[in-house]
């Protein structure tokens, strides 16, 4: 027996030196974060002035109602002026009004398909990942084989089946895009389950839904919230693909895909019939790929800190 | 041998190390024991010139053999870590490629820093035998070994290399106790049969006393004091040196 | 005494490779420490998952209080779960990373409804404060504590559901000495303020003999000596047992390691597991497993445990 326990209140200070941080969420890293990242600032306020547009469009665009099926004929294929900043279509219509309103038509496509198909492809990869067993081997054979088929080959299917219309594409582009998800979900759970905390909440007591919901949803969401930004530009690009097939959205509905398609054989006489609607796509898809590219760079553990 | 004088590493202007002045001769063994956040390990980091990699800034002197090494372009700065001084870490395994046999890496290593064909397999033979390692590991993986092999393996590579200086950055902090004097042996070996200096950094004074010659101890990016091991064990001057000390776990203190 | 915990003959394996070949554990009513001690690879992590349920069970029985564990279902299983506890290795991530201080602490009290919500903050604040943390730390990620912190906080949402029996695995090798020291001196506090019984697994035997009656030292996954930690630590019987005490650094103290070192190419023995490394091994040692037998009032698994061992020149 060697000496008294040594007094350590001198040293008690030093183990909370750490200093305090932020407070994180796990759906946003936070300002401070985003701000170290200027494409992701960029990408938000960009996304964010087209989906104010959108909402807004009733109410900046000059010609509402040139968003529905009137004609002009006597305006037809105008070029750009004051009066049609973007000049107008083959029936007469501004095209100014319908791009802007064609903001709420694909970003809606794009809401209904990341929804559907995050909740298809997060239930079912997180119950792979998390129950493992044959529930796994079964839910990731049937994933692998949708994952088998080319996915534009199998929307254009399904699309074709269903009459065309702008939900019914939005429903063809989900139901090839979950298993991607599914795939991503199910990895993140399965390494989760192994880690300490997972241990440590079956050791409180934790039933099985509290577990998933509590520790494995939420640690498993942030790639996958990630993946889905990235993905809203493609799924613009499949969204006009189909209707520029005809099988997506059809006239009037004032859809980018739709309006370049129709435009095509305009392309000589009229560059502004196709040129607006595209640089559309174009803008909205490379904001959401900065929203999305930021976005991982921000969670990034080996990029960002953590 | 390594000189330091008012060694400071910063980053976006705080100070996180700062010595004063050491000086490490041929054989002799320099300790740094501190917690985490006292600034040993960017201390380790400045020695071996890779501040700069974690945008980090380095000012005062360090020389080795009279050259100053803080003034280094990057390419030169290539032929002296490896040949002259050398780095082992906390975690060797995580260090070593996970891809390539401990064969192919050893014969790699020797090669990059210029050990002539016709040497290495004489070399490779007689780090091993230092280390007390069966020659045959080398066909194996870093997954494929402990902890402490992977260690002395790493060892066995500085030895093969005959660096002037080793900084060793907590290298039994993730080993078992009976591994940790395998490793502090072979250090030791390493020390005698080479003349090597070695820089041993560790939160541990029990594990630093068992090799060093000399003992610095930091706080918060400071040197709280330094000198001979025995002094700083047995006598030291400041209260934080004592906490350090009798913070080790000892076999029957209480109970 | 009265036993709280009793693990009996218990073998473990991953898959078809046994990685403990029958161990017994004894733990009384606290306050009580059984120390289990060995490397990695001994099997001392997986014998705790097993205690915990969170590891298969091969053969060997686990009682607590009297009740079989491995049959515990349902309510049952719901109260062992509130009467032993956990406390992980601080590498291990123990703590989620997406919640808060608050919210892993108070996650027990939600789980087993124990405490109504408008008092859990409360109760998390007092269960900080035991453990020797402010109440400022609630709001915090674990990425915002130090390693010595978030180790108090795993120990205050273990101390929650005011187990009986807790399990500490390695609770301070990631930790820095100083921190080791004030964790230890915590651990001392709350076995006599609320009448703790541990398992505590470590590799270092200071560790143990602050905080354990008994020990059990592991090797390979096969029980070399067990019985007081007194007796194990002043009068080692094992080689193995001797070689882990020698090990124990200590300021101004060169070790010897007492063992052979690993060449790096081992072959598993027929015999003793340990003889590969046993400075003292003999032909039988390599040929036969030796039985665990009672000398000097403790068990040992030494063919030569009656023997004055002195090591060859």
């Amino acid at each position: 027996m060697s000496g008294p326990v040594p007094d350590l209140a001198p040293l008690a200070t030093s183990d909370a030196s750490i200093m305090p941080g932020r407070r994180r969420s796990w759906l946003w890293p936070g300002w401070g974060a985003a701000k170290r990242v200027p494409l992701l600032v960029a990408g938000l306020v960009l996304s964010a002035l087209i989906i104010i547009a959108g909402v807004l469009a009733p109410w900046i665009t000059p010609y509402p109602e040139d968003a529905g099926a009137v004609v002009h004929p006597t305006q037809a294929l105008l070029a750009p002026s004051a009066a049609h900043w973007f000049g107008t279509d083959i029936v007469g219509r501004d095209v100014f009004t319908r791009v802007v309103f064609g903001a709420r038509v694909s970003l809606g496509i794009v809401v209904i398909v990341l929804v559907v198909s995050a909740v298809v492809g997060l239930s079912i990869g997180l119950a792979a990942g998390f129950f493992g067993g044959w529930l796994d081997a079964v839910l990731m054979r049937v994933t692998d084989i949708f994952l088998a088929f080319p996915a534009l080959l199998l929307s254009i299917a399904l699309a074709a089946v269903l009459s065309p219309s702008a939900l019914h594409a939005a429903l063809a582009i989900a139901f090839t895009w979950w298993p991607w998800y599914a795939r991503l979900a199910r990895g993140q759970a399965a390494s989760i389950r192994r880690q300490g905390y997972s241990d440590a909440a079956r050791i409180l007591g934790a039933s099985r839904t509290r577990q998933l919901v509590r520790h494995v949803l939420p640690n498993a969401s942030t790639p996958v919230f990630v993946q889905m930004s990235l993905d809203a530009a493609g799924i613009i690009l499949t969204a006009a693909t189909l209707s520029y097939l005809g099988l997506g959205a059809q006239d009037p509905t004032p859809e980018w895909g739709l309006m370049v398609a129709k435009g095509q054989p305009l392309a000589t006489t009229a560059w502004w019939v196709i040129t607006f609607p595209g640089l559309a796509i174009l803008v909205t898809a490379v904001a959401f790929n900065f929203v999305g590219d930021g976005l991982q760079s921000v969670f990034d553990p080996k990029r960002g800190r953590r | 041998m390594i000189s330091v004088r008012d060694l400071r590493v910063s980053y976006g202007g705080t100070v996180v190390a700062h010595v004063p002045e050491f000086d490490l001769a041929t054989g002799q063994v320099l300790g740094i024991a501190g917690e985490s956040g006292s600034g040993k390990s960017q201390t380790a980091l400045a020695l071996m010139g890779l501040t700069r990699y974690s945008g980090g800034t380095v000012t005062g002197s360090v020389t080795l053999d009279g050259v100053e090494l803080s003034t280094l372009s990057n390419r030169q700065w290539r032929s002296v870590r490896g040949r002259k001084i050398a780095m082992i870490l906390q975690s060797p395994r995580a260090a070593l490629n996970p891809t390539i046999s401990l064969g192919t890496l050893f014969a790699r290593t020797l090669k990059l820093h210029g050990v002539p064909r016709s040497e290495r397999h004489a070399r490779m033979e007689q780090a091993l035998d230092e280390v007390m390692l069966d020659p045959q590991i080398l066909t194996r993986y870093p997954h494929e070994v402990s902890g402490g092999q992977a260690q002395r393996f790493a060892i066995a590579l500085v030895a093969a290399l005959r660096v002037d200086v080793l900084i060793a950055d907590e290298p039994t902090s993730a080993l078992d106790v009976t591994v940790q004097s395998e490793v502090i042996d072979v250090l030791r070996n390493l020390r005698e049969s080479h003349g090597t200096a070695i820089v041993f950094i560790s939160h541990d004074l029990a594990v630093i006393s068992e090799l060093a010659d000399r003992v610095m101890v930091m706080r918060g990016g400071e040197v709280v004091e330094q000198g001979l091991t025995e002094q700083i064990l047995h006598e030291p001057a400041e209260q934080y040196t004592r906490d350090l000390v009798a913070a080790v776990p000892v076999i029957g203190r209480t109970r | 005494m009265n036993a709280l915990l009793t693990v009996n003959d218990v073998h473990l394996a991953y898959g078809e490779h046994e990685v403990v070949h029958g161990v017994d554990l004894h733990v009384p009513v606290g306050p009580y420490g059984l120390g289990i001690i060995g490397e990695s690879g001994s099997g001392k992590t997986t014998i705790a998952r097993a205690i915990l349920k969170l590891h298969p069970v091969v053969s060997g029985s686990i009682t607590f209080a009297g009740a079989d564990v491995l049959a515990l279902k349902g309510s049952d299983l719901s109260t062992y779960r509130r009467e032993v506890q956990m406390v992980f290795q601080d590498g291990d991530g123990a703590l989620d990373p997406r919640m808060s201080v608050l919210s892993s602490v108070s996650e027990p009290l939600a789980i087993h409804g124990i405490v109504p919500k408008s008092q859990r903050r409360e109760r998390v604040g007092d269960l900080l404060d035991e453990v020797g943390l402010t109440a400022d730390l609630m709001s915090r990620f674990p990425h915002q504590l130090s390693g010595g912190q978030r180790q108090r906080v795993v120990l205050a949402r273990a101390l929650a559901l005011e187990p009986r029996l807790l399990v500490l695995d390695e609770p301070t090798s990631a930790l820095d000495v100083t921190v080791q020291e004030r964790v230890l001196q915590l651990v001392e506090r709350l076995r006599e303020e609320r009448k703790l019984a541990y398992v505590l697994i470590s590799h270092n035997l200071a560790v143990v003999d602050r905080l354990c009656e008994s020990s059990v030292v592991l090797y390979e996954g096969t029980v070399m000596e067990s019985g007081s930690t007194r007796d194990l630590l002043d009068s080692p019987r094992h080689p193995y047992t001797r070689a882990l005490r020698s090990a124990v650094p200590e300021i101004g103290v060169h070790r010897s390691a007492l063992t052979r070192i690993s060449t790096g190419v081992g072959t598993s023995p027929a015999g003793c597991t340990y003889s590969e490394r046993c400075p003292f091994a003999l032909d039988i040692c390599r040929k036969e497993v030796p039985a665990l037998l009672e000398v000097d009032g403790r068990q040992v698994a030494c063919h030569r445990a009656g023997e004055a061992m002195t090591l060859p020149a």
